[in-house]
């Protein structure tokens, strides 16, 4: 965040006094309404232990300690963590080099690329878990035909707990990695290109450009992926709904998914308590990547 | 972050100990095709399928051939399913929504980046907290709330909750706050107005950031589909995306007694259908946010 | 919960050039742990029991508008076919029927209670979730009741009450490749227990040692269908009228052991229905034998090749010497929500299609989406459902077998059932999810039936 004013508020003109609050209005309204107020409402139900036509009845911390209590809670937690990791890193080593390739002006069919990379995130999700079940099928699958080529053995893909969590990392990297090229290429235009004339006049190499001058310009939206794609892998659930349904034998069944779960099930008291904690973990999640980057500089 | 190391950075992947110098576009651009062919190929497969009979892209996924090309799942798909009807409620929404969104966040944003206002931690912090809560938890109790304000099977219950989504306005803050405070300090002392500010010194510097938003935005919620389902109940208001999900409820729900082949055909076709106007909105607005409009407006 | 360690840091001097991030996030938890109370307030009027039971109309000329839901595919055409011939009969009603994501929108409908349907189509598994937004159709469908599958009149009972129209029967069948097995010399029509099974399919290994001949279901969802398919053979299922847990039976440890011994065998195919895979070992005949709901004819219609036309149907082998040849697999209902406007009309609607020669004719026999007839499920009313006089004709795809007849036959066997429990889906992660585990080779029956029943009691049963 850049530094605020040094001077004292009450120093500068009423106007611009003033002119935060009136920017601010139009979104606070909206946001009051249908981001706040509904936030309130499942702090309130996860105290309680409606199923939409009953009554609810408050039920006090009951549903967070059943959740807190209960190995399939912490399994999913476990899931999600596992398809952080073979998630994040990739993404980020591909996300970076993509752009940074095509954000130099030079680069031939450049339109092309960024437009390649961006088809899987608009390709519809039902589409897709289509593409999936027939592209990883044990036996009859284009990638188990490829991998024959080399050699290599059928691999359960979408049928076998150890292989379910790549398959579906493949499927997430695939469909969001072009999102996050467009917001590191956000990032990568807002820095000046001079600063590249200096130091190649200085005679430094691409990968050292990159590394100490480039990433920390970035660090900004680099963080700001980082968090955004925790989020995404916490909550993910219509990927594995649609491709998986969780198996097999919940080894698919994220954190989001588990939550979905609860929903569907018309257990509302407890999925309104499995979003908060959900909420609370991810949030202490992202505010650690902060300070990790933070401390890097 | 450790996963990020030097050696990476070039581009010369598939080089990666000689010649690093001296023939980088080559490198880059073998990168950049299988990377293509990746992203690509399933896509490819997708479309070519729904030009299949629905009854052989199950049978013979992998293959293509021309002879038995058909429009069928075309024909089927547009009698069978309001899409047409779809597009046009999706275009309203995007239309709305999305200029609520790209005017409201990054006035906000700008707000949240560059003044100093009682209760402004208090107020980013509650954005922090929905950007991370779960989309599908507030659905329950943003129903009840449209229930009160009677805007079940309405566009506006379709349009405004999450027009200002957290994201956006935690993005544009990220955005903003790189502007760096002389150029607002420069136009204040011209006499400039705290709005002229924002809309004649902010605006042009952020646009590849805006244009950026506004990519992610467009695909958002034309991709959005887990309220809409539940909040446009009647088929008059059914936005694309609902119309591709109750197409596909046979094939995401357990495939009891259904009709697998025909829908998944009809399915394909729609997908590819609903992706063509996306692809034309990003080719136009990639465009605007790629090209390296901020360098000149820093310096000028 | 964790706001004393975010106060702390708050005050931590070192972070407070930075915006107080930790700070802000806590004020904000306490702001909304504060003004909780303000919520809308949940929660629903109660009704008498009385009030709950739809009385059929008593117009001479009934008139209005009716909303109906359908899944959307084959059903929703067929549906909305027959609504031409149910307007030859009602003028002066209008039927506004709606192909909709019926899993995803009618909880949330029936919670706002806004432009609820009169009339949804809807699985059987999951009529008693809704029963308290529904009509009680006890007394709308007495004249009928004597009259349809005293299954579908047990799922959709709950408490005395009734709550969904019965619509499909869908009788589990033996499904086999009659051109395979006959070349090696197995006549299958000789099957009468499931252990004949087990002894045809290592017949038939013998002859084909890559063969795996027996189906095995890999989808936990569909693995724990089927097996409430073979409960249903034996009068049971996973919990009685009650909802009382009851797999820990005789029954089920037969079931289970049965699995066991055909995957130890190695003579099942383990696959998803009708995944690549599973199409794959149908087309080389490596998989014969498919014990099965009847819909999965449609896999002969559309989806084989090589093995097309060598495909037959009989009924399901018994569990003992006599036992029903049949189980129900699946099955849909029509539910009137209490919160409809026309639901008078909307019963006369579903009355018309599956009650009236007329109406159920048009929903099975010949029609414009299936010349030859609608084969993928029977009908659940008795008059309907007669083995001589069949709706849909004989599947050219199964050599001319007339389905109809094996169906019905198998469909009378059905033992009778208890409404599925609401949580029935939920316990795929368990029950579904063991099974797989059993299959695996890594859990016994035994080990299936205590661990099931101990997670499906926590997390299911006891947070009703």
């Amino acid at each position: 965040m850049a530094p605020a004013p040094q001077r004292g508020p009450s120093r500068f003109p009423l106007r611009r006094r003033l002119a935060p609050y009136i920017f601010i209005l139009p979104f606070i309204v909206i946001f009051a309404a249908f981001g706040v107020y509904p936030l309130l409402f499942t702090l309130q139900l996860s105290f309680t232990n409606w199923h939409g036509a009953e009554t609810a009845q408050w039920v006090g911390w009951s549903n967070y300690a059943y959740l807190l209590t209960s190995p399939d809670f912490w399994a999913s937690l476990g899931n999600s963590a596992v398809l952080w990791l073979l998630i994040i890193p990739i993404q980020l080593v591909i996300a970076l080099l993509t752009a940074v390739l095509l954000n130099n002006a030079k680069l031939r069919f450049r339109g092309f690329y960024r437009i390649a990379f961006i088809v899987p995130f608009v390709t519809p999700l039902v589409a897709i878990a289509q593409i999936w079940i027939v592209l990883f099928d044990q036996h009859y699958g284009a990638v188990n035909g490829l991998l024959h080529l080399v050699g290599a053995p059928d691999i359960a893909w979408l049928t076998s707990s150890m292989w379910a969590k790549p398959t579906l990392a493949l499927l997430f990297l695939w469909k969001t990695t072009g999102f996050i090229v467009i917001i590191l290429l956000s990032g990568l235009q807002s820095i000046d290109s001079s600063i590249y004339e200096a130091a190649s006049i200085d005679g430094a190499t691409r990968a050292r450009a990159l590394w100490s001058m480039t990433i920390p310009l970035i660090r900004r939206t680099l963080m700001f992926a980082v968090v955004l794609q925790t989020l995404a892998v916490f909550q993910m659930f219509a990927e594995p709904y649609v491709v998986t349904k969780g198996g097999p034998y919940g080894s698919t069944t994220t954190a989001g998914l588990f939550l979905y779960n609860h929903i569907t099930r018309a257990d509302l008291g407890t999925g309104a308590a499995n979003s908060l904690l959900l909420v609370a973990i991810v949030m202490l999640m992202s505010l650690g990547f902060v300070r990790l980057l933070r401390a890097k500089d | 972050m450790s996963s990020i190391r030097v050696p990476v950075v070039s581009a010369d992947v598939a080089e990666p100990s000689t010649g690093r110098r001296a023939r980088p576009a080559i490198g880059s651009h073998l990168f950049l095709v299988m990377l293509t062919l990746a992203f690509l190929s399933p896509v490819i497969w997708a479309v070519l399928s729904a030009f299949k009979p629905a009854a052989e892209i199950i049978r013979n996924p992998l293959t293509f051939d021309p002879s038995t090309f058909t429009l069928s799942n075309f024909t089927g798909m547009f009698a069978d399913v309001p899409i047409a009807s779809g597009f046009l409620n999706t275009a309203i929404v995007l239309i709305f929504k999305g200029s609520i969104t790209l005017f409201c966040a990054p006035l906000a944003a700008y707000a949240f980046a560059k003044y100093d206002f009682p209760l402004k931690n208090l107020l980013f912090g509650t954005v922090l907290v929905t950007l991370m809560l779960p989309t599908i938890v507030l659905i329950i109790p943003l129903l009840l709330e449209m229930k009160e304000l009677g805007w079940v099977n309405t566009y506006q219950a379709l349009i405004l909750p999450g027009s200002v989504d957290a994201f956006a306005i935690f993005w544009m803050r990220q955005v903003i706050a790189s502007v760096p405070d002389e150029l607002l300090d420069a136009a204040r002392v011209d006499g400039c107005g705290e709005f002229g500010i924002f809309w004649r010194v902010v605006v042009p510097i952020i646009r590849p950031g805006l244009a950026g938003l506004a990519v992610l935005t467009v695909m958002n919620i034309y991709n959005d589909f887990v309220w809409p389902v539940v909040i446009a109940s009647s088929d008059r208001l059914a936005t694309l995306q609902v119309v591709l999900s109750t197409l596909a409820q046979n094939i995401t729900g357990n495939k009891i007694g259904a009709d697998y082949a025909t829908i998944t055909g009809e399915l394909l076709a729609a997908s590819a259908v609903a992706l063509v106007p996306l692809l034309v909105i990003f080719i136009v607005l990639q465009k605007h946010f790629i090209n390296g409009i901020l360098a000149g407006s820093v310096k000028g | 919960m964790h706001l004393p360690q975010l106060r702390a840091r708050r005050h931590n001097p070192a972070a407070s050039h930075r915006p107080a991030r930790w700070g802000l996030v806590a004020a904000a938890a306490a702001l909304a742990i504060g003004l909780a109370g303000c919520g809308p307030s949940i929660g629903a009027g109660t009704s008498t029991a009385d009030a709950n039971k739809l009385q059929p109309t008593t117009a001479s000329n009934p008139k209005g508008q009716i909303t109906i839901w359908d899944r959307s595919g084959d059903l929703y055409k067929v549906f909305g076919a027959a609504i031409k011939d149910f307007n030859k009969k009602y003028p002066n009603i209008k039927v506004n029927h709606q192909a909709v994501d019926i899993n995803a929108k009618l909880q949330n409908t029936l919670i706002t209670g806004t432009d609820v349907p009169d009339g949804v189509f809807l699985d059987d598994s999951l009529v008693a979730g809704y029963s308290s937004y529904l009509w009680d159709l006890s007394d709308a469908l007495k004249p009928y009741t004597a009259d349809i599958a005293q299954q579908k009149i047990d799922v959709n009972s709950i408490n005395g009450g009734l709550y969904g129209v019965p619509f499909d029967l869908d009788p589990g069948l033996l499904f086999y490749n009659k051109t395979a097995l006959e070349s090696v010399g197995i006549d299958a029509t000789k099957i009468k227990t499931y252990d004949d099974l087990i002894a045809a399919a290592k017949q038939y290994k013998l002859a084909k040692p890559d063969s795996a001949p027996i189906h095995l279901e890999q989808s936990g969802y569909l693995g724990q269908l089927q097996l409430e398919m073979y409960a249903s053979q034996l009068g049971t299922s996973m919990t009685d009228k009650k909802g009382k847990l009851r797999i820990d039976s005789p029954q089920y440890t037969q079931i289970l052991s049965w699995l066991d011994t055909v995957q130890k065998g190695g003579l099942g195919t383990r696959a998803e229905y009708l995944s690549p895979s599973d199409i794959g070992a149908l087309d080389s005949s490596n998989e014969v034998f498919y014990p099965w709901a009847i819909w999965f004819d449609f896999a002969p219609q559309q989806q084989l090749t090589t093995t097309k036309g060598d495909w037959r149907a009989m009924e399901l082998p018994a569990w003992t010497n006599g036992g029903a040849r049949s189980g129900a697999m699946g099955g849909s209902s029509f539910v009137l929500p209490k919160a409809g406007k026309n639901s008078k009309l909307a019963l006369l609607f579903y009355e018309f299609l599956m009650f009236d020669k007329k109406g159920y004719t048009a929903v099975y026999g010949p029609n414009s989406v299936y010349p030859n007839g609608l084969n993928t499920s029977i009908p659940s009313y008795l008059p309907a459902a007669n083995a001589s006089k069949p709706l849909f004709g004989p599947v050219k795809e199964m050599g001319n077998q007339d389905l109809w007849k094996t169906a019905v036959t198998a469909g009378k066997q059905i033992p009778g059932g208890v409404p599925t429990p609401k949580w029935w889906a939920g316990a795929v992660d368990y029950l579904g999810a063991n099974i797989q585990k059993m299959l695996d080779g890594t859990l016994t029956p035994r080990q299936v039936i205590d661990q099931s029943s101990k997670d499906i009691q926590t997390n299911l049963i006891d947070r009703q």
